[in-house]
């Protein structure tokens, strides 16, 4: 009876620490290991220099008044009033027609002219922003009719030289940018998540809570 | 401070603890949901641009305008277009799967093939459109060289006479010296030698559904897909519509409780083969009660009343032989109905103002019986529905223009001359341009085939020909088969060489007036997407292969490609008069067919005209067609006859070499004298061998499976009810009376026996079969094309076994003695 009592004062004792240990190791696991796991990162087929071809001093035919003019020249509206999203190789061959003539002397641009011009192939992006499909969105409300900036939603790609870095989660396939790049999904910007409830609170914030029922974007 | 139980177990619940307060339970079950919406076998249409391709349906002969919504490069959907005159925005639901059709790779050949496995296990290998053409070529020149072009034979599918693939084909096996051209019978068939023989033209007959106000119907599958389901199935609802308000009636003779028949105010059932003696007793009841069209059969038909021939002979009239044969008891007795009923009928028919009795049995795509369809054109004229709103319409055939003549070598010429393998046109069958069935019969049964090549177009015979397995064993014994088809199918299974065609959906073809359409309409059709796999337009290989072969039959073939062709022929509608390449909708194209007014055309020249038919794929003329300036009849006596004189003409020059009666029996007519030339009922003639086999097989068909060479869009099969195909058996459907003497229940597995074959299938008891009668569905039985088709139920041509219909020799397949047995 004495070799219990004493033993279970031992574990008692030691007890808490593993309780603790575990409390601490499911945090490092949560917090840290889980979000290094769940997403890979994976290259786009090349570099696109977004903040050379929206230079006017340095690109000319992206035409365009505005800033969000611009973006509409390569992602814009067909006349059906359907979005183009990423553009296909036709928009792009309306400067980089001819495989031979490179417009810069970048390896991004020759790696585009070889593998994808030449052989008409569509060049495969990683969308950043594709939502799954039980989700419908339609951007021209919100561009043409809410007048809302693209950054608003997407962040300003406008100026960037690089493409970021593409991380999916390896479970869903989406990219890291629709739960944002905190696993807290804690947001500062507009831009920094778009999940649903992203959604929901813009709609309550501008006015438009009926836009929150289930069928408008769950068709 | 041991790693103990206790403590393990409190590590994994400070874990447990810990893992809530961080984003990972509830991040995952968040992905897990997401997940699951996207596993790669769930279908996720593509992104892109949405864009419409107008089209024309090919896959029946109802012609019916397709638009086909697009995503990219990916055709998403087929729907119905409004801006068509033919099919108010209505598709059927073969013609809605028909991307399945164009997209299935196991179901189509990609590329040219030769056989390499042995015959009929379909095991090829793939070789070059170069290497293809040339051995067909070189086997063709063999063949010329040895001075023997006739033992080349072409089977053809295309459904629509006229249509120019078929005149290629024609034209090609004629600059060889083949006159083996063979066409899949079709009831076009048989309208046309009943229009031949009756009014002296050759042309499409039409109805005029829409304005009827009264239809009697000998079977026509309306709600089957008869004649093209996108322009019947609109007619149909016209007329309940007009039936709701006791303006119209449909009345549908058929054995069985088709869905027409269900769905018709009335439904007249008799003994399948008898149609002909109803139609008559229909006419007896007309004639001796003077409800018959006085006026036009007195001034514009010629055989009613008894005449006297110019050699002093005395004959006697439609008019004496119905009185005499088909009063309404000796027509009920031999349709199993009762007299009363037939009278009321005639009654019926007679009151209507604008009535029409239609013949066609079915969705259409099967031969019909000859002297049934004159008796009830009979039945027609007698009350003048001729020509008349909402009756039956003669028509001249599409002003196509004719290709240009061409001169055919001393080779050529001596082999078209030879007589054909299958009699047709000979004097047992002398109205019959094509008989298959007799082509099958004698190769099957040859010591040395007749024929060394077949080429085989836009067909399936193995599957389609209700023969008993007759062609499959004529194909046993042919040394060399060439398909064209696109699809991999049991005839194609059986061939040593494939040229593939395009589908209907990658290629420009046209559409011969649809079918029943009461005006003049010639479709064409356009590509919708690029050709998916290196096959070949079969128009555009046929000319390949006569420049290979070259000397005159490269000259009978002087262009370049298939499209060309086509705009020489158009250019015939050009000068025929003006016509329309738009409909706008807004008009119902069965209205104001009557008027007189002159049509304006609505474009400015040919190449107008040519450039509005490829992109809208259409022309035709709302008016109803031919008779209006000239006389209706072409006949000997301009006139509507009662009594063919021409098939007079034909048995008397065909009994110079032989006995009239001689003659007569080998075209399996049993009547003699004035009768043979008058439309009259013929007892179907029973296969010897036949008192063991006391049950009757009918064969039916219906809108959702494709019993033609176009496979069904396996998706169809969804829509097939439990007692149509279980798992992979298919239903006889039997009447409970039938199958209580069979001591058979519902769902019971039998063999169904012929003199032919056997088939086992279940049984499914029914109230709307006819005692004494099997019906079997046409399309089940597959054993080529995709996992989807093929091993699923039983093919009912298998088991049929063809007599021959008295002087057309078509086959007659709605009346094979078969006996059933528990399996």
């Amino acid at each position: 009876m004495e070799n219990r009592a004493k033993s279970s004062e031992k574990s008692k004792k030691g007890g808490w620490i593993f309780l603790l240990a575990g409390f601490v190791g499911a945090l490092i696991i949560g917090w840290v290991v889980f979000p290094m796991v769940l997403y890979s990162k994976q290259p786009q087929p090349f570099n696109f220099n977004h903040a050379i071809h929206l230079n006017p001093e340095k690109v000319e035919g992206i035409e365009g008044d505005t800033e969000a003019e611009r973006c509409e020249f390569c992602h814009g509206f067909r006349d059906d009033g359907t979005f183009i999203g990423i553009p296909k190789l036709s928009t792009c061959t309306q400067c980089h027609d001819d495989p031979e003539s490179p417009l810069s002397d970048l390896p991004a641009e020759a790696t585009f002219l070889k593998k994808y011009v030449a052989t008409e192939t569509q060049v495969p992006w990683l969308s950043y922003f594709k939502q799954p499909d039980c989700v419908y969105f339609s951007h021209i409300a919100h561009v043409k009719i809410g007048n809302i900036a693209c950054k608003t939603c997407h962040g300003d790609y406008g100026h960037l030289a690089r493409l970021p870095l593409y991380e999916a989660n390896r479970l869903t396939g989406y990219s890291i940018n629709i739960w944002g790049k905190r696993i807290s999904g804690y947001k500062k910007h507009t831009w920094d998540r778009m999940k649903m409830d992203d959604c929901a609170d813009c709609h309550k914030k501008m006015g438009h809570p009926e836009d929150n029922a289930c069928f408008v974007c769950h068709k | 401070m041991e790693l103990n139980r206790r403590n393990f177990i409190k590590l994994l619940v400070g874990g447990a603890v810990g893992i809530q307060v961080t984003p990972l339970p509830w991040k995952l079950t968040d992905d897990v949901a997401i997940w699951t919406d996207n596993w790669p076998w769930v279908p996720v249409p593509p992104r892109g641009a949405f864009t419409s391709v107008k089209s024309v349906c090919t896959l029946c002969p109802g012609g019916c305008g397709i638009s086909v919504r697009k995503v990219d490069n990916r055709a998403v959907k087929i729907e119905g277009r409004t801006d068509y005159p033919v099919n108010p925005g209505g598709v059927c639901p073969i013609g809605m799967g028909g991307l399945e059709l164009l997209y299935d790779k196991d179901m189509r050949f990609t590329r040219p093939m030769k056989r390499v496995g042995p015959r009929g296990a379909g095991v090829f290998q793939d070789i070059s459109w170069e290497e293809a053409i040339g051995t067909l070529c070189s086997r063709i020149s063999s063949l010329r060289s040895e001075g023997r072009p006739e033992a080349l034979a072409a089977v053809d599918g295309h459904y629509l006479r006229g249509s120019t693939m078929s005149v290629l084909i024609e034209r090609l096996m004629k600059a060889i010296g083949s006159p083996n051209y063979l066409r899949v019978p079709n009831s076009e068939d048989t309208y046309r030698i009943a229009g031949a023989l009756m009014t002296g033209r050759e042309g499409p007959i039409a109805c005029d559904l829409e304005n009827s106000d009264f239809v009697l119907s000998f079977g026509c599958g309306f709600l089957e897909g008869w004649q093209g389901a996108g322009r019947v199935i609109n007619a149909w609802s016209i007329l309940r519509e007009k039936a709701l308000n006791n303006k119209a009636k449909v009345v549908q003779i058929e054995s069985r409780a088709s869905n027409t028949a269900s769905k018709a105010d009335k439904w007249v059932a008799v003994k399948p083969g008898t149609e002909a003696a109803l139609a008559l007793g229909i006419g007896h009841v007309l004639i001796k009660e003077g409800l018959y069209n006085k006026e036009f059969v007195n001034n514009q038909c010629f055989g009613f009343e008894d005449w006297t021939s110019p050699d002093g002979k005395e004959h006697i009239g439609f008019k004496t032989l119905v009185l005499k044969k088909y009063g309404p008891d000796q027509a009920g007795k031999l349709t199993s109905l009762e007299p009363a009923r037939i009278v009321s009928l005639a009654i019926d028919f007679a009151k209507a103002k604008a009535p029409v009795a239609l013949f066609g049995k079915s969705k259409g795509l099967l031969n019909g019986s000859l002297y049934e369809f004159m008796s009830v054109m009979a039945l027609n004229a007698l009350s003048g529905r001729l020509n008349q709103p909402g009756g039956i319409l003669i028509c001249d055939p599409l002003p196509l223009a004719v290709l240009p003549e061409f001169q055919q070598d001393a080779v050529a010429s001596t082999g078209s001359r030879k007589p054909r393998i299958d009699g047709a046109g000979s004097s047992s069958y002398p109205c019959t341009r094509s008989l298959i069935n007799n082509f099958a019969d004698t190769v099957a049964k040859s010591d040395n085939s007749p024929v060394d090549t077949l080429m085989v177009f836009s067909s399936n015979p193995v599957f389609t020909l209700p023969d008993g397995g007759r062609f499959k064993r004529a194909l046993e014994k042919t040394p060399f088969i060439v398909s064209f088809s696109p699809f991999r199918d049991e005839t194609a299974f059986m061939a040593d060489l494939i040229l593939p065609d395009h589908t209907y959906l990658e290629k420009v073809d046209d559409v011969v007036w649809p079918a029943a359409l009461q005006f003049p309409l010639y479709g064409l059709t356009r590509p919708v997407v690029e050709p998916l796999h290196h096959t070949r337009h079969s128009g555009d290989v046929i000319l390949q292969i006569a420049k290979k072969l070259g000397g005159s039959v490269g000259s009978a073939f002087p262009w370049k490609a298939y499209e060309d062709v086509l705009k020489i022929r158009a250019m015939g509608l050009f000068k025929s008069g003006p016509g329309l390449v738009q409909y706008e909708g807004k008009t119902t194209f069965w209205e104001g067919l009557g008027e007189n007014g002159a049509l304006k055309a609505d474009y400015k020249d040919f190449d107008g005209m040519w450039k509005a038919l490829k992109s809208n794929g259409l022309w035709y003329r709302p008016r109803y067609a031919a008779g209006a300036e000239q006389s209706l009849f072409k006949s000997p006596s301009g006139k509507f006859e009662f009594y063919s004189t021409l098939l007079e003409t034909v048995v008397s020059e065909s009994a110079k070499t032989g006995s009239r009666d001689e003659i007569l029996d080998a075209m399996g007519v049993h009547a003699r004298g004035d009768e043979v030339f008058m439309p009259h009922y013929e007892k179907a003639a029973v296969p010897e061998g036949s008192g063991n086999y006391p049950l009757r097989l009918v064969p039916y068909a219906q809108i959702n499976l494709s019993s033609s060479w176009v496979p069904t869009p396996p998706f169809l099969n969804k829509t097939l009810f439990d007692n149509e195909l279980l798992k992979d058996e298919s239903f006889a459907e039997m009447n409970p009376k039938t199958a209580a003497e069979y001591h058979l229940e519902e769902g019971q597995r039998v063999w169904i026996e012929s003199l032919s074959g056997k088939v086992k299938v279940r049984v499914t008891l029914f109230d709307g079969a006819m005692p004494g009668y099997v019906f079997l569905p046409r399309g089940f039985g597959h054993y080529a094309y995709d996992e989807f088709l093929r091993g699923k139920g039983s093919n009912p041509n298998t088991v049929i076994h063809p007599s021959k219909d008295p002087l057309s020799g078509l086959p007659v397949w709605w009346n094979t003695p078969v006996r059933i047995t528990k399996a």
